[in-house]
């Protein structure tokens, strides 16, 4: 099964864009559910990405790309 | 920390700041003298992350917001340090150590000296040097040399997430002050204009990295660069460039400005034969010149051609984002610095 990961709607306030900072996990790598993935930056501030799910990570929004809330940003499998 | 870290421990890669803040947790947990004193360092975290969910845990007693007076907290630390506990005490920005010197270098640093050794002062005093994001000449300096020349202190410079854990847990445990120094830029926070580099691989379990060791980065025969802090990887992509060309650059971290690892230096060089030193502090009277000399005054013979150093010109640093950038250390200058000393 493969679960995606997306910028929750609820993660910062308002409808600005942000930029992902950091991957915490290399592409490939098995974490899971709750796991810190990644972090985005909106003005100067630092927002979390958990795991939804347990899995394998692929990465398909890279460090320093633009991301709005609900961007689909990685996918999880088994 | 509030978030539990990937399962993997293999592939689990945290920014300086998370690195920094776990250390921390992790020795606040087992050790109940240690605490955290500064600006923002509570609820919010931080200015730069590095205490980011250290008071959800500990609460405010030992995550301790201050006013905005470097002189009373820092003495207060120094204070607390020599009455049993370990604060760990944050000057936010390095370039205002102008209003609490005189804690640090009279008192923190010479109050085991003083007492003949009677008074222990275990603090960890951490604070952000560097610049890079245009904000202005008090809050872009580096000033390694200025602290590492004063006796009584250690002072470490890490450039990435695993050894800012290992030092941060290691100044904890240290009997003696430590200035911790971390580049902004290595932090993980954008705006800081972050360093991927800096981002790595990091150990859940406690370790420490030994104060007063350098790592060499990249192995290399035909030339060493020496740098610390951000400045290792400018390094790290010149070797890059120089590769290309053919060019075997090897890289040395310093980690740890006091002790000075000398002797990984000249190993390093008595190998290459040559020797460019790469400084986001002032080039006059600092880190540069000293490693220079640690050489030249070691072993003159070894060396091929004279050193170079690429380090910050002896100017204020500029406000405007052209002007900061012309004056920083970079890649192209380093690999421009090899090119010089190879046509002499």
């Amino acid at each position: 099964m493969s679960t995606a990961i997306t910028v929750p709607e609820d993660l910062w306030e308002g409808d600005n864009e942000g930029v992902i900072t950091a991957w915490l996990v290399n592409d490939g790598g098995q974490v899971s559910q709750g796991d810190l993935v990644a972090e985005v930056m909106v003005e100067k501030a630092q927002y979390e990405i958990e795991a939804p799910a347990d899995g394998r990570l692929t990465i398909t929004k890279q460090e320093d790309e633009v991301v709005e809330k609900g961007t689909t940003i990685a996918s999880l499998d088994d | 920390m509030t978030n539990t870290t990937a399962t993997d421990s293999g592939s689990r890669k945290l920014t300086i700041a998370r690195a920094m803040a776990e250390a921390t947790a992790q020795e606040m947990r087992a050790d109940p003298s240690v605490f955290v004193m500064g600006e923002d360092v509570g609820p919010l975290g931080g200015v730069f992350g590095n205490t980011r969910g250290l008071y959800d845990e500990f609460g405010g007693e030992r995550v301790r917001d201050t006013p905005i007076s470097e002189t009373a907290f820092i003495g207060a630390a120094v204070g607390a340090a020599s009455d049993g506990m370990r604060p760990i005490v944050e000057l936010m920005f390095v370039d205002f150590f102008g209003v609490c010197m005189d804690a640090i270098y009279n008192m923190m640093a010479k109050n085991t000296y003083f007492s003949g050794g009677k008074v222990k002062v275990p603090m960890v005093l951490m604070t952000s040097t560097g610049g890079g994001y245009s904000d202005g000449g008090q809050h872009s300096q580096c000033l390694y040399g200025t602290f590492a020349h004063l006796p009584g202190m250690k002072v470490v410079v890490p450039s990435n997430a695993h050894d800012a854990k290992g030092l941060m847990t290691a100044a904890i445990r240290d009997d003696n002050p430590v200035v911790f120094m971390y580049h902004k830029s290595l932090q993980g926070m954008g705006w800081l204009g972050t360093e991927k580099g800096a981002t790595v691989a990091t150990p859940e379990q406690s370790y420490t990295v030994e104060i007063g060791k350098a790592a060499v980065a990249k192995i290399g025969q035909d030339v060493t660069l020496v740098s610390l802090g951000a400045g290792v990887h400018h390094c790290l992509r010149a070797a890059k460039a120089l590769g290309e060309e053919g060019v075997d650059a090897e890289v040395v971290d310093l980690r740890s400005l006091v002790p000075l690892d000398r002797e990984t230096v000249r190993a390093s060089v008595a190998k290459t034969g040559r020797l460019i030193v790469v400084d986001e502090d002032y080039h006059s009277f600092g880190v540069s010149g000293e490693i220079i000399a640690s050489v030249a005054e070691h072993d003159l013979a070894c060396l091929k051609a004279a050193p170079r150093r690429v380090a910050y010109p002896d100017i204020p640093i500029p406000f405007a984002p052209t002007m900061e950038q012309w004056a920083l250390p970079n890649a192209d200058k380093i690999v421009d610095a090899f090119h010089q000393m190879m046509s002499q």
